[in-house]
């Protein structure tokens, strides 16, 4: 009997294990499958599109999917009805190239691979509409839409370098480690007109900027709040503290993520709209945040319409 | 009576030795000599010194119009986008390679295909800067070719079977190959390309004959140089002496100026040139300072990869000025004196005259007809005079609405951008296959990048005229005078060639390769090859006629862009052909 149930738990790890990654485009005319919701009904599964490598909202250990955006889109294919299926995406230089290459065209190299929805696209409806220089709109081939989360930016330091972080000027003489060509490299090298630049150490990952805090050579790391929780997290980085400066001159302090899906398969994006619209309101969205000891805010997009109680709940401080 | 079977073995192995390398091995001697052989091309360049002219006249302005296609082969499959590739030809055997890292082995007489490898890609990958290749190098019995996941790849150039394969850079981590390697004294010599942010460019030589790395040089200043001895990684000081002379903070560890355009070499002074590309990242006002050796021309030692001299065309780079196209060595006579000089057309619109020995600025110009980013050159040093409000913004300074619009000309394109131009030995003049247009440089008011807000730039790309983008121009290099031009509706996007036959080549997106007379800019000849030409042409002679060949199939980074410069391009087909002409021998009896 205990060996079938190995048999059988082996039998479905490797199901998941298969099932990460789908390449289900038609191969003769080399372009991706057009799944619209009936078809991804029928097909018993839903690839959901994810940044690679990009804790705490999508990454792997040992094979095996983690993080905030794994669990979410593990909700949204149990709410449907489906398997959960992951689709890695490889960030390009921008947003619109990641839309192009992973949710309404593919990339050139991989022209039948699509992710059915892809999470962690900015909500931002001044993005959605913008118009390129002829006066068409650049983004005119998804709909943004389900914002789930409010992200924004935030600084941990070491308290045995650093009494405090009150503003970021410290940084005119303190080392700070970012992630290279992210925002808070680029508003560390050029704000207080480039008096922190020579402070900034820059790094591949948030994980490498802590890594290098516990090893001294840096005093404080930025990034956003999720990836600075996540470390903060960490047994190893358990000495080091969240600060709570502002960051002036920054245009975006705060922003929303959602859901982008192909502009032709709308009924798609209504379904997934109500399930993560329900995960959020119920505080279940932030139930999966906490559960990764995340801090969560509601979307701004809700802040518009619900009252404080609703967004006490959906934060779960009542 | 002992036989002694040593004896014998070494006798056969001697004898297969010299069958496979023997008659038909592509010597050192060989490729110094490349531009002096026209009945072989076994450099990229047609001799290491990049001039792209031949000796050979029996096609000249008077039969050029006998032209004839002998073969057309089709590179296959459904992949395609730019040809960029220029043909080698050694023995009756053509060695072109195609997009997607793919080299071919054909029969130079029939176009019949003797061996084909396609690089294995691996899944996933991203290359930075399309998929194009642009050509290939051979030595001994190899053929060796860089690939887009930044691998040196040699091949046995008779079967096309893989004899090492070699990892010159990572591509997750954003490099690719695409120039064609050099070889000089054994070594293999090439660059890296790479994506924006987070590389360090570097010059690499691999021994030929094992792929094992001799030397590797940064192009970045303050990261250190290293020979390999026996095994042994062996420090060769530091790119530019010490870190952080011309960088701030530590921006110098990822200050880019990628090496993806190769080099040349030139026997006379044992210099390798190779060019590099714009620092990064992109926004000048994070990097105050130099950035060396970002947008320069580097002169490098073959032996252990040392730098000799610098010229840095674009200092403090805000426009994506690469500076990598070509640095060709050339001579010239000048009150009596040969002075051995080098010359290229940079991305940044000017032409400049080097002394090739030192370095030293001789003179510089401008090769188009606008430059706004500069108000010229400083006479004794080369050094831009920069243009008052010719900078873009700095993203940073932005609060959330569209920046202001910065208009610069040439455009990131650049007056000139990869294609290689061309040096006539016969009329002195530089062959330059040029482009005029100009950007629209701003602010985003909105970006974001991998989930998170960003500072973004926005850009497009546009016609400096109505009529017209491309401009093969004729350039003077002792007086800065454009002798000629040949206006193209399309911008110009593949190499040149010039020959004692008085002729120059080159081929338009339109589809033609076309020839003109050196001296006047005259169109002599026009062949449609079904597919925009961005390839570069070759000659060589085989059976007592000329053959001349270039590969077709529009793509490269033209039609990657959007505006105004996609109206003229979108209709335009792509194709994956080498095309192979030749002068028939009544013709050339009849002149």
């Amino acid at each position: 009997m205990r060996r079938l149930a190995r048999v059988l738990a082996l039998l479905l790890f490797t199901q998941i294990v298969i099932a990460q990654e789908v390449d289900d485009g038609d191969r003769l005319l080399n372009r991706p499958a057009d799944r619209t919701y009936d078809i991804i009904l029928e097909s018993g599964y839903l690839k959901v599109g994810m940044y690679q490598d990009f804790p705490p909202y999508s990454y792997e250990v040992d094979g095996e999917p983690m993080g905030v955006d794994v669990a979410l889109g593990r909700r949204i294919a149990q709410e449907m009805g489906v398997e959960f299926k992951v689709h890695w995406i490889v960030p390009d230089e921008n947003l619109g190239d990641d839309l192009r290459n992973n949710v309404w065209k593919g990339h050139y190299l991989a022209k039948r691979r699509l992710a059915d929805v892809m999470l962690r696209v900015p909500y931002d409806k001044t993005y959605a509409y913008m118009q390129d220089s002829t006066g068409e709109y650049i983004n005119e081939q998804v709909v943004l839409f389900g914002p789930y989360q409010q992200e924004t930016w935030q600084i941990a330091f070491d308290p045995a370098r650093l009494d405090s972080v009150e503003t970021v000027a410290v940084f005119q003489y303190n080392r700070i480690g970012v992630e290279i060509d992210t925002l808070p490299d680029f508003y560390l090298t050029s704000a207080l007109a480039g008096r922190m630049r020579e402070q900034v150490r820059h790094f591949k990952s948030v994980e490498d900027a802590f890594r290098a805090m516990r090893s001294g050579e840096v005093s404080a790391v930025m990034g956003m709040r999720s990836e600075i929780d996540h470390e903060l997290a960490k047994a190893e980085n358990s000495k080091f503290r969240a600060a709570s400066n502002g960051f002036p001159g920054i245009g975006k302090q705060v922003w929303d993520v959602g859901l982008a899906i192909k502009h032709t398969h709308r009924q798609l994006g209504y379904a997934l709209e109500a399930i993560v619209d329900k995960l959020v309101k119920s505080g279940e969205m932030n139930e999966l945040m906490a559960g990764l000891n995340l801090r969560y805010s509601v979307p701004g997009y809700y802040r518009n319409f619900l009252d404080e109680e609703a967004i006490a709940r959906a934060e779960g401080s009542r | 009576m002992r036989t002694n079977k040593f004896g014998i073995r070494i006798a056969a192995s001697a004898l297969a030795m010299a069958v496979s390398y023997g008659a038909y091995a592509v010597t050192d001697e060989d490729i110094i000599n490349d531009h002096k052989t026209p009945e072989d091309i076994v450099s990229y360049g047609m001799g290491t010194q990049g001039q792209r002219y031949s000796t050979l006249e029996d096609l000249n302005t008077r039969n050029v119009r006998y032209l004839q296609p002998a073969w057309a082969f089709s590179f296959g499959s459904e992949k395609m986008r730019g040809q960029e590739s220029q043909p080698l030809v050694k023995d009756g055997v053509m060695y072109v390679t195609a997009s997607y890292s793919r080299i071919y082995a054909v029969d130079a007489r029939t176009g019949e295909e003797i061996w084909q490898y396609d690089a294995r890609l691996p899944d996933g990958i991203m290359p930075c800067c399309d998929v194009v290749n642009r050509g290939a190098a051979i030595y001994g019995d190899k053929v060796i070719f860089g690939t887009l996941d930044a691998k040196l790849v040699a091949l046995n150039k008779d079967t096309g079977k893989p004899v090492w394969i070699k990892k010159v850079a990572d591509y997750q981590a954003g490099y690719a190959i695409t120039a064609a390697p050099i070889i000089v004294r054994g070594k293999v010599i090439t660059g890296v390309s790479g994506g924006e942010f987070g590389i360090v460019g570097k010059v690499e030589a691999y021994d030929a004959n094992t792929g094992d790395l001799v030397w590797t040089r940064p192009t970045v200043e303050g990261h250190m140089g290293y020979v390999y001895k026996d095994g042994k990684k062996i420090e060769n000081g530091i790119s530019g002496g010490k870190a952080g002379v011309t960088w701030p903070g530590e921006m110098w560890k990822n200050g880019g100026a990628a090496t993806w355009l190769g080099g040349t070499y030139d026997a006379d002074t044992d210099s390798l040139f190779f060019g590099t590309g714009n620092p990064a990242p992109w926004n000048s006002h994070l990097r105050p300072g130099d950035n060396l050796f970002s947008s320069s021309r580097l002169a490098i030692d073959p032996d252990d990869g040392s730098i000799k001299w610098h010229f840095q065309t674009t200092p403090n780079d805000g426009w994506d000025y690469d500076g990598v196209n070509e640095l060709i060595s050339f001579d010239y006579k000048e009150k009596g004196k040969t002075v051995k000089a080098a010359a290229t057309a940079d991305r940044n619109g000017f032409f400049y005259v080097l002394n090739r020995e030192n370095g030293d600025f001789i003179r510089g110009f401008p090769f188009v007809d606008k430059i706004t980013w500069a108000k010229g050159l400083d006479p004794e040093t080369g050094r831009p005079i920069y243009a008052d409000g010719g900078r873009p913004g700095n993203p940073a300074d932005m609060d959330g609405k569209k920046g202001e619009t910065v208009v610069a000309q040439p455009a990131f394109l650049g007056g000139k951008n990869w294609m290689p131009m061309a040096y006539s030995q016969q009329t002195g003049l530089f062959y330059v296959p040029s482009n005029e247009w100009s950007m629209d440089i701003w602010n985003e008011p909105v970006s974001y990048k991998k989930g998170a807000a960003f500072l973004g730039a926005g850009f497009t790309i546009k016609p400096a005229n109505e009529d017209y983008i491309g401009v093969l121009r004729a350039m003077d290099p002792k007086t800065g005078k454009e002798v000629w031009r040949y206006e193209n509706t399309a911008p110009l996007w593949g190499g040149v060639m010039a020959t004692a036959g008085g002729l120059v080549f080159t081929g338009t997106p339109e589809g033609h390769l076309k020839a003109f007379d050196a001296k006047t800019g005259e169109e002599l000849y026009r062949f449609n090859t079904g597919s925009g030409v961005v390839g570069t042409p070759v000659t060589w002679t085989m059976d007592g006629e000329q053959y001349v060949s270039v590969a077709s199939g529009w793509g490269g980074a033209v039609p990657l862009w959007g505006g105004e410069v996609a109206k003229v391009v979108k209709d335009f087909n792509q194709g994956g052909m080498v095309w192979t002409f030749k002068l028939p021998k009544d013709r050339l009896a009849s002149n």
